[in-house]
């Protein structure tokens, strides 16, 4: 079986980041960018199903910047077996999501992981989008995913719980951030990471129009935290909620 | 961040980083306890062996053993940049196999040699340390009079050597002796000793600053076969050079690794602490105290850089050794005194990694040539390039 991995570059977790001076976006020039967390989960699930031998091959893809391809080789060094960067700057979740079906398409995968949503926008719709697109089912907030020749069983994270769904494939998948914890790319496998193939794309090639459909009005920073206040009872406590914060 | 850097080392950084927070960080209080309460500064073997565990199963051994012995054989480049990232960490822990006598080893071992102990050592079977000073020669080594005398098909070792780190966890040691008529740097040899060899006699050991412990080593006519001379007869001081360079790459490695994490430190404090109703952030006198730091760190990566790319190219690297040692250090030095300063009594405090990392530095001022030694080697050369009228 063969399996679709997508993965996007982003400002690393570890970066404080900030607001570009013009409110347009934020800065990444000379900033550290790794994998989007969620899509090393995903990356990790798909060699754990290969590894256990109901997947056969993974082919992890990008849409990004000619630089995501360092992303790629990271998919690779993690046990992915070929790669595929789509070259695109800015692209919406749907635009994604329309180059995704494209090559679902072209390399017709049985199923498709995914992060539930990539750190730097939150936007948590390219998975859903995409199924939408293909008419797939799918399968997101994963936190476990049982896969056989017919159906993946896979456990969402819910409010309030856990859901189990049963989907037919081809299907979609995407991952939260209790499915697994990624492995590191080990040394040697990051050597033979080099010479495991990679392909570049234009979006073009794919025939998918990525012209933005939405206006970006403003980008600024979260107001600032309030110091708090420390109360002496409870009976305070009670009473600044209701009389201050207003919340009972 | 290095715009210039391909994507395997780039990867291996990351590899490394996450090695160093995930498995050493969260050592570091432990360490500092234990350094605090019983002045040892080793991870227990509890603690060390699931660490090597994971070193084996990452590759994140044998960095630089040449390839055709299973190690990975890393550029001079990747390896210090490794050595800067482990060293943002006070848990005493080194990829294995320690490497630095390997790269004499390396340089003039026979096939004979390769076998007995270049490849146990690569495995990471045994350990080695090296006797270079002596009571009367430390900072000037070519002083030494430790001496070999050939007797039928043995040499016969008598001597006195100080100073000598790692000894009880060695299994042979590189020893430099004396075996020729020739004057200071000529006619010292290097020999393997293995440390159960009769009259290799560890004569007491030494408590350093910093948690560290040295050794005094007696040879008392200790008696060692032909097989046991390292390189050629006479000639041990280059391939000891050589070994002593690349040492203080190490050095200038690990202090930009220390400034980095003291920097950090600093600017957290300075972010959050206020004292007369002002941030700390906002004096200028610790402003320039985080800029200056910040500067020199990156000069010193940049020199350390620069002579690895010129090692890698097969450059001799002897003058930018020395002044990489010696700015490293200095730099480290004073950074780390503004950091623990910055955080007033806490800085005091053996609960920080400061203190710990200002004795480590203190000490690399001394070893691999005190810094007033490489003062002097850099002015000399530095003045024979332009000559002089009389
Ligand atoms: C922690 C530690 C570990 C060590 N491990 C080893 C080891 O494993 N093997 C080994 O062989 N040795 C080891 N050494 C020894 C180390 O290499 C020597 O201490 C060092 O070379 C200095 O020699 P010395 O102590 O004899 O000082 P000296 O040579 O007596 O120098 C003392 C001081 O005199 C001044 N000085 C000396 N020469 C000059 C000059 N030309 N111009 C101006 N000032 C000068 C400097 O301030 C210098 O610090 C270790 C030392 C330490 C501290
Ligand atoms: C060994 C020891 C014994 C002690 N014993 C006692 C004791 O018996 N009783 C007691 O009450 N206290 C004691 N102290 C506490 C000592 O008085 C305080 O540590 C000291 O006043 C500094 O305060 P702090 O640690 O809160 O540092 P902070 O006030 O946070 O200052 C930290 C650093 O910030 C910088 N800084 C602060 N203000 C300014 C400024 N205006 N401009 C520029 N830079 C600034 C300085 O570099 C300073 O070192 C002791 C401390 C030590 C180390």
């Amino acid at each position: 079986m063969k399996l679709l991995v997508p993965v996007k570059r982003v400002v690393d977790y570890n970066v404080k980041v900030r607001v570009k001076a013009d409110g347009t976006g934020v800065e990444t020039a000379n900033v550290k960018m790794s994998m989007n967390p969620f899509d090393e989960i995903a990356v990790e699930e798909a060699v754990r199903l290969k590894e256990k031998g109901t997947v056969t091959e993974i082919v992890a893809v990008t849409i990004g910047p000619a630089q995501a391809q360092e992303q790629l080789r990271t998919a690779l060094a993690m046990g992915a077996d070929r790669a595929i960067l789509v070259e695109a700057e800015g692209a919406e979740p749907l635009g994604v999501a329309k180059v995704l079906k494209a090559l679902v398409e072209r390399e017709q995968p049985q199923l498709v992981i995914l992060g539930k949503q990539a750190i730097d926008d939150d936007m948590n719709a390219t998975g859903q989008m995409l199924a939408a697109l293909l008419g797939w089912s799918q399968g997101t907030y994963a936190s476990k995913v049982e896969l056989s020749a017919d159906g993946a069983k896979v456990t969402r994270e819910v409010d309030g719980g856990l859901e189990t769904v049963q989907l037919k494939l081809p299907a979609i998948v995407t991952t939260d951030l209790r499915l697994n914890e990624p492995r590191y790319a080990s040394l040697p496998n990051i050597m033979k990471a080099r010479k495991k193939p990679l392909e570049t794309l234009k979006a073009a090639d794919l025939g998918v129009d990525l012209t933005p459909r939405l206006t970006v009005v403003k980008v600024e920073e979260p107001p600032k935290r309030q110091a708090g206040v420390k109360v002496g009872s409870v009976s305070e406590l009670v009473s600044k909620l209701k009389t201050e914060a207003k919340v009972i | 961040m290095d715009m210039m850097m391909n994507d395997e080392s780039r990867m291996l950084q990351d590899l490394v980083q996450r090695f160093v927070e995930r498995e050493l960080m969260p050592l570091e209080a432990a360490v500092l306890k234990r350094e605090a309460e019983t002045g040892s500064y080793r991870l227990l073997p509890e603690e060390e062996a699931p660490l090597l565990e994971k070193c084996r199963e990452l590759g994140l051994w044998g960095l630089d053993v040449p390839e055709e012995m299973g190690g990975v054989n890393l550029s001079a480049l990747d390896r210090l940049m490794v050595e800067e990232e482990v060293s943002r960490t006070i848990t005493p822990f080194e990829f294995p196999p320690d490497s630095p006598n390997l790269h004499m080893l390396k340089a003039v071992a026979t096939p004979e040699q390769r076998e007995k102990y270049m490849v146990p050592y690569a495995e990471g079977r045994m350990k080695s340390c090296i006797a270079i000073s002596e009571p009367g020669a430390g900072g000037d080594p070519a002083g030494m009079i430790t001496r070999a005398v050939k007797d039928g098909s043995d040499w016969v070792i008598n001597g006195r050597k100080i100073w000598v780190s790692r000894v009880p966890y060695c299994d042979f040691i590189i020893l430099m002796a004396r075996t020729g008529e020739g004057k200071r740097e000529e006619g010292v040899t290097a020999f393997i000793v293995e440390k159960d060899t009769p009259g290799f006699i560890i004569e007491r050991e030494i408590a350093m600053i910093g948690g560290k412990k040295t050794y005094e080593l007696v040879f008392e006519d200790c008696r060692v076969p032909e097989s046991q001379v390292l390189g050629e007869l006479g000639r041990g001081y280059a391939p000891m050079q050589l070994r002593l360079n690349i040492r203080r790459l190490q050095v200038g490695a690990r202090c930009v690794g220390i400034i980095g994490r003291a920097l950090e430190m600093m600017i957290d404090q300075a972010n959050n602490r206020a004292t007369f109703g002002v941030k700390l952030a906002d004096r200028q006198a610790i402003q320039w105290w985080i800029a200056d730091a910040g500067i020199r760190m990156h000069a010193l990566r940049l020199m350390v850089q620069a002579a690895a790319r010129t090692l890698d190219a097969g450059g001799d690297v002897r003058h930018e050794a020395s002044m990489i040692k010696v700015f490293a250090t200095e730099t480290a030095q004073e950074v780390l005194d503004q950091a623990m300063q910055c955080h007033g009594a806490m800085g005091m405090t053996r609960e920080l990694p400061l203190q710990l990392f200002y004795q480590q530095v203190r000490l690399m001022r001394i070893y691999e040539g005190p810094t007033e030694v490489h003062r002097m080697a850099i002015a000399r050369r530095m003045l024979k390039s332009r000559g002089s009228r009389s």
